[in-house]
């Protein structure tokens, strides 16, 4: 009986880093793999200047939207 | 306001605190592409490194992110070793610092699934990105579904270039 509730708890412990969640699929197939691919060639190093280059720019089109909608 | 990874990391390491750099930090690190708001670490709360971590970010002005300005808030080990989450604003930029995560929980209990990595003339200590997809599955944000998305699209793409 006690090895029964054993078996019977262990299949009910959800295994999350195998789980395969089909909302998290879904979005799998927008994920742009040249990208990662690109940065995969990187080092450390360079993936990071490469980020802090994107976030100039996300910052730079902020700051365009602002004075933008000041504007109107 | 943009994560100051190149501030932040090398002042810890400098100043010998034991950390490990988890969230958007750690996937860029690995080489994910999406944007990231702030440097998440998750330190050591033993009370040396309390007082390396007081030591190293004293100079820069550590205070309450979102709370009011004037508070009575002293950055000193009592205070981090009454709290465990910290989210700060400080004038090398924001920083969160966690004693615990969940689905990782303390620095200790982490230390196993990290990887030293070459950053800004430094070598820190990163989550791996096995660990990283944990800790997002685990937190159960829903925002995190994009992110978690594209870090098992990189771990794919990894074990592809690592096969023989």
């Amino acid at each position: 009986m006690g090895a029964a509730l054993n078996i019977l708890d262990r299949s009910m412990v959800a295994d999350t880093d195998n789980y395969q969640d089909p909302v998290i699929d879904a979005y799998k197939k927008d994920v742009d793999r040249t990208l990662l691919r690109e940065n995969l060639k990187l080092t450390v190093q360079e993936r990071f200047e490469k980020f802090e280059r994107f976030m100039e720019y996300v910052t730079e089109l902020r700051q365009a939207g602002r004075q933008a909608r000041a504007m109107r | 306001m943009s994560p100051n990874f190149r501030g932040i990391l090398p002042v810890l390491m400098q100043n010998q605190v034991r950390f490990i750099v988890i969230g958007g930090g750690a996937a860029i690190a690995h080489g994910a592409a999406r944007a990231t708001y702030d440097v998440d670490v998750v330190y050591d709360r033993h009370i040396d490194n309390l007082r390396n971590l007081v030591v190293a970010l004293q100079p820069y002005q550590p205070y309450l992110r979102g709370a009011p300005a004037g508070l009575p808030f002293r950055w000193d080990e009592r205070t981090l070793q009454s709290g465990l989450n910290f989210t700060l604003t400080t004038t090398l930029g924001d920083l969160d610092l966690l004693g615990e995560v969940t689905g990782g929980g303390t620095y200790e209990q982490l230390l196993p699934t990290t990887q030293e990595l070459e950053a800004f003339g430094t070598r820190c200590r990163f989550v791996t990105l096995e660990k990283l997809i944990h800790l997002k599955k685990a937190a159960g944000r829903p925002k995190d579904l994009e992110a978690i998305a594209e870090l098992d699209a990189l771990l794919e793409e990894r074990r592809q270039q690592e096969a023989p």
